[in-house]
């Protein structure tokens, strides 16, 4: 089905280019009776041909039949075929040759693009495992140690102690669920096989879902909604989604020093949904902004350990979540101060539920 | 002393989770029946008929929804399912197949002793009359009766549609109870569900939820799982 989408639309861009070089030699000949450039103005038809459509086909299709209109229409003898005179065939050959290298070669830089794509992900699934190993043995460490002493020297703390050590423990394996939680969803998109599952979600009921959820980890933390009045559909992957803002809203708490509001906010444009997490806090650093979805590469340059709960992960899972939804993500510093996330989903028309 | 303790039946294969799950549950004043595989737990449950089941589906032997088939032929004692599995088919598949309730993993004590809480007393109220005493039920402030089909908040009528009162009907009688889609579709309009009929139910619960005045993330009295179905908050 898609590869004879295909064929049709390089079909047409052959005839499209042949016709247009067939009309521009005619006016050449007629209106300013010149003729010496049509041979010119078809070996440009069949580059241009050879550039737009894939492999050689119709390339060298376009060259033969440049070969062939030429010879019958505007070289003498007119209106007849023939290849006998050395300087048609030359321009035949010409044409054929254009056509062929033109076509290996824009073969090859599509074939180059694709590797480099390739590589891309891979050199950010590396970054994701380094920073994942990393991410997941500092808790890890805590969890460890914590249970090894009390285990160990249990009697001999105090209440006070004991407390903060268990404390240690449930905050720092919260951090490890989230953690797999979102490892989870990214090899699940990653892996290709497993398609992105879109059911019709309600939007209050999925916000409902992420407060419920926020609120557990940050009680205290008060946040500001705003939805549309109506109900809005969207066919999403619900769990992913959730966790997107979630992770936004985290990110927020745990980086935007100085934060004294947090909003979340979705409207309508059009056909979409445009959700809107907002903060007063410090901002984000503009060299930071760049790279903020793409990985964990600008860790390099920090000091290992300064920040337990890297944003990296997070915010790229983010991205490839929203990605794999057709959606797009975007992260800003505002005027006032502060960083606002967007993201967009398209929702769904409300039509069959009135009976 | 011990007879008036409800008997609970942990089936659990990893020793880890089962040692703290039953530390969790006895020191919450239940006893514990611990077995580590289907087979066990389907001999446990015949000698000991305990009052509530908690069930992990991962099991060495068979599945755990065997274990669910097995209990659901002839008996409708509370089942909890505990899952490592995020994916929203299976949790529908275990409360479809009769279970009570699940869990997912990791939990927390007081998340887990909740559940176990609603299902014990969801079962007392469907053995005795089906419904809550005297034709009424009343909630933190929510008060219906069932015989006016009326419904009130805080001494404040709330008009509701005949569908509308019939689902906050449902969800109160299975009050703390995760009611599937399929299984709420089923009760209010008969007949297997069919293609829309959820988001029929959806816009349904949009409605109740505007004339509840419940907000998105406060406590409200009904409790959405996404993709999964509704619960009346306890």
């Amino acid at each position: 089905m898609n590869k004879l989408n295909k064929y049709i639309r390089d079909g047409a861009i052959t005839v499209g280019s042949l016709l247009g070089a067939f009309a521009l030699s005619l006016m050449f000949q007629y209106i300013f009776d010149v003729r010496e450039h049509v041979t010119t103005i078809f070996v440009f038809a069949v580059f241009l041909v050879s550039v737009l459509t894939d492999g050689y086909l119709f390339g060298v299709a376009a060259a033969f039949i440049g070969t062939v209109a030429v010879n019958y229409a505007f070289t003498f003898p007119f209106f007849s075929v023939n290849f006998m005179i050395p300087g048609n065939l030359i321009s035949g050959i010409v044409m054929i040759a254009v056509a062929v290298l033109t076509g290996a070669l824009t073969t090859k830089l599509k074939r180059h693009e694709a590797t480099k794509a390739e590589s891309e992900r891979e050199r950010m699934r590396a970054n994701l495992l380094r920073a994942v190993s990393h991410d997941l043995r500092t808790p890890l460490t805590t969890i460890y140690g914590s249970s090894t002493t009390l285990l160990e020297n249990g009697s001999v703390l105090t209440e006070d102690q004991r407390l903060r050590i268990i404390t240690g423990i449930k905050e720092d394996s919260e951090w490890l669920v989230r953690m797999v939680e979102n490892l989870l969803s990214v090899t699940r998109i990653d892996s290709g096989q497993v398609k992105i599952m879109k059911t019709p979600t309600v939007l209050e009921e999925l916000i409902d879902s992420v407060i419920v959820k926020f609120r557990k980890r940050y009680p205290t933390q008060k946040i500001e909604i705003e939805l549309p009045d109506e109900m809005i559909i969207i066919p999403m992957d619900a769990m992913p989604i959730e966790q997107v803002i979630v992770n936004i809203l985290e990110n927020a708490v745990q980086h935007a020093v100085g934060m004294t509001r947090l909003k979340l906010k979705v409207y309508e444009s059009g056909q979409n949904a445009v959700f809107e997490i907002s903060d007063d806090g410090c901002g984000i650093e503009p060299k930071r902004l760049e790279t903020i979805f793409t990985g964990y590469n600008s860790s390099a340059d920090e000091v290992a350990d300064s920040q337990k709960k890297n944003a990296g992960i997070g915010l790229s899972v983010c991205a490839t979540i929203i990605k794999a939804h057709g959606g797009n993500i975007e992260a800003q510093n505002l005027r006032t101060g502060g960083a606002v996330f967007r993201f967009v989903l398209e929702t769904e028309e409300m039509q069959d539920d009135t009976e | 002393m011990i007879q008036n303790k409800y008997k609970i039946l942990l089936v659990e294969d990893e020793s880890n989770i089962r040692n703290l799950v039953a530390t969790m549950l006895e020191a919450a004043n239940y006893q514990t029946i611990l077995a580590g595989t289907c087979s066990e737990a389907k001999s446990l449950y015949t000698s000991y008929l305990p009052d509530l089941v908690i069930l992990d589906l991962g099991l060495p032997d068979m599945d755990g929804m065997n274990l669910l088939d097995f209990i659901r032929r002839d008996a409708l004692t509370p089942i909890i399912v505990l899952s490592a599995r995020t994916n929203e088919a299976d949790k529908i598949a275990a409360l479809d197949k009769g279970a009570n309730d699940y869990v997912t993993k990791p939990f927390g004590a007081g998340e887990l002793l909740a559940r176990v809480r609603a299902a014990l007393r969801n079962a007392r109220f469907s053995t005795s009359v089906g419904r809550v005493s005297d034709g009424r039920f009343e909630l933190n402030g929510l008060e219906i009766d069932y015989d006016a089909r009326r419904v009130f908040v805080k001494g404040e009528e709330i008009k509701l549609t005949q569908t509308e009162y019939n689902i906050v009907a449902l969800l109160s009688e299975n009050c703390g109870k995760m009611m599937t889609y399929a299984a709420i579709i089923k009760a209010i309009w008969g007949g297997v569900s069919q293609e829309g009929s959820v988001k029929k139910l959806q816009v349904n619960m949009a409605n109740i939820r505007k004339k509840f005045g419940d907000k998105p993330g406060e406590q409200n009295y009904f409790v959405n799982e996404l993709g999964v179905g509704y619960r009346m908050n306890e």
